[in-house]
């Protein structure tokens, strides 16, 4: 269980994410979650909308470089140490989480090279994981 | 539906047409003697007329009388760029202004522009220079020819669309700019050439392909490209996604403009100079001698009948080799190899001398970047730095920074082994390196 990200190849320049984000808004997709950081000159900045596919489609008619990746989401109790628990599990099954970001505070995206594994140690943990469905009921009307 | 041109190991040059077969194809003795002929009579005409080489021929000892072979053309003093600019605006010219019947200028981006004026007699070959290129592209009487070329000032505009009608083709004067229009107009007159900046032209088949124009059953067939270098690969990537055949010729203001020497379809990466209006020499631009037969060096042009504005031994800057063998194509014309880059614009970075054709020789072996580059020279810190922006292909982009960090290390190795300084590489966003309607400006020096 997994959901659809899409990351972006962005320059750390003004206007550059605006110009992503206003073609999702000409196009009627809603951002979930996103993240950016300061990488330098460039960043890869990575959505989860509300349709992913049509998302690519508008991204690749613009000439951007863009891709749809699979990453894990797992929604949290809103509650102290949760997502200590996330991070030490996957650190007891040895697994490296190579960027991370949340959706809302309870909905958190996680990427990991070995997508199966972590979710079987986060589900033996007691976890939940939602994937694309579960995530446009779960979301909808939620502030993030 | 337009016809596509067969590829050119399949091309039938004896099919092709050649707009002056009788100096195109003539023997190389009746080129030189040609050349011989007009020589003398344009040294003597140059002498007579312009006093600022009556004066330096008679410092240097020389007078007409002294050239009796085509070698005799050393004896003649250089002439360059600054010349032209002290004696802005008309100080150069050799005629009365009421027979000059047009002016055409340098785009000038550093001080003064230099202005040329040309003759009836000057326009007249002018305009059969172009005609001979336009043919070498296949270009005829049938071709409905678009400008994306500015008219004004610069020659590319005006000197193309005389050389096209010449033919009898059918010139539509769009001009630069306004991309979408120019699309429609393809679509809406069957255009079947056009005539651009290889950068512009990239611009048009991007634009197009966004308005999801099909560029593969439209009525374009031909390219006929100008006023920048034209990258091979680049080149390629046009004639691929255009569905046309491209050609690029060669010119500068200072000798007349566009079609000193265009390009056939035998040679991709040469062109044939109209060697009976243009006496070449390839010096060494370090002490003006001659370069060995073939060898690489600047590009010296001495107009053979040019009135208006007589130039001896003009310095090009532009570094290029030449071949004197026939060519496939039928013709007997001398072959310029393309000029990539130019004496002038070469960096010294950190005391290494560094071209930007190299850069684009080694983007153009990485297939995941597209033919685009910007160079940036700076010594902010005190130490030279030279950024080299790249422009990654679509396919290039991973969602992993790590692999990002480590294809942007793999062409700063091929840079640092090619170049032999070590580049900052920047990517940029697929289209996010500027496409030039004009000239491409590949290099900012910032340095103070």
């Amino acid at each position: 269980m997994s959901i659809t990200q899409i990351s972006v190849f962005v320059e750390s320049k003004p206007g550059h994410m605006g110009r992503v984000l206003g073609a999702f808004s000409a196009n009627g997709i809603n951002v979930h979650g996103f993240s950016a950081s300061d990488t330098g000159e460039y960043g890869i900045v990575r959505f989860v909308v509300d349709d992913t596919d049509r998302a690519l489609e508008v991204l690749q008619s613009m000439g951007s470089a863009a891709r749809k990746t699979e990453v894990l989401c797992v929604k949290l109790d809103d509650s102290v140490g949760q997502l200590q628990k996330v991070m030490e599990t996957l650190a007891e099954a040895k697994l490296n989480v190579a960027y991370c970001y949340s959706l809302a505070s309870t909905y958190i995206a996680l990427s990991v090279r070995d997508l199966p594994g972590a979710e079987a140690a986060l589900q033996a943990a007691g976890m939940n994981m939602v994937d694309n469905a579960d995530l446009a009921n779960f979301m909808v009307g939620e502030t993030m | 539906m337009g016809t596509p041109m067969p590829t050119p190991d399949k091309i039938d040059f004896s099919k092709l047409p050649i707009y002056m077969p009788e100096v195109e194809c003539a023997s190389r003795e009746r080129i030189r003697a040609i050349q011989l002929a007009k020589l003398i009579e344009q040294v003597e005409y140059t002498y007579a007329r312009v006093p600022w080489y009556r004066e330096k021929m008679n410092q240097m000892g020389v007078s007409p009388a002294d050239i009796k072979t085509l070698e005799d053309v050393r004896l003649l003093p250089f002439t360059d760029k600054s010349a032209l600019r002290e004696t802005f605006p008309f100080g150069m010219f050799a005629t009365p202004m009421d027979e000059i019947v047009e002016l055409h200028s340098s785009s000038g981006t550093t001080g003064k522009p230099i202005v040329v004026g040309y003759t009836k007699q000057d326009m007249e070959v002018w305009s059969e220079c172009i005609a001979r290129l336009a043919q070498m592209a296949g270009v005829t009487a049938a071709d409905r020819v678009q400008m994306a070329f500015g008219y004004g000032m610069f020659t590319g505009g005006f000197g193309l669309h005389y050389g096209v009608q010449r033919i009898g083709g059918t010139m539509i004067p769009a001009g630069a700019g306004n991309t979408e229009r120019h699309i429609q107009m393809i679509e809406d007159y069957g255009t079947t050439a056009i005539i651009a900046t290889p950068s512009y032209a990239m611009h048009i088949c991007e634009v197009g392909e966004q308005m999801g124009f099909d560029w593969a059953s439209s009525t374009l067939q031909i390219g006929l490209f100008g006023g920048e270098p034209c990258p091979p690969k680049l080149k390629a990537e046009i004639e691929s996604r255009m569905h046309i055949t491209c050609t690029d010729n060669y010119g500068l203001t200072e000798v007349m403009g566009p079609g000193v020497s265009g390009e056939c379809l035998a040679h991709r990466d040469q062109q044939h100079i109209a060697e009976d209006h243009f006496l070449w020499e390839v010096v060494d631009p370090e002490t003006g001698e001659p370069v060995a037969d073939g060898e690489m060096g600047e590009l010296v042009l001495t107009p053979l009948d040019k009135k208006g504005i007589p130039v001896l031994r003009y310095c090009t800057h532009d570094l290029t080799r030449v071949v004197t063998e026939k060519c496939e194509c039928g013709r007997t014309l001398a072959r310029m190899q393309k000029v990539r880059s130019r004496c002038d614009d070469m960096l010294i970075i950190r005391g290494t001398n560094v071209f930007p054709s190299q850069v684009e020789d080694v983007i153009s072996e990485i297939d995941l970047l597209a033919p685009h580059y910007h160079i940036v020279v700076d010594n902010e810190t005190g130490l030279d730095r030279m950024t080299v922006e790249v422009e990654i292909k679509p396919e290039a982009f991973s969602d992993s920074y790590e692999e990002m960090q480590a294809f942007s290390k793999v062409v700063r190795d091929k840079l640092r082994s090619v170049l032999l300084v070590s580049p900052v590489v920047k990517l940029v966003e697929p289209g996010g390196i500027a496409r030039a309607i004009g000239k491409a400006k590949h290099v900012d020096d910032l340095r103070k």
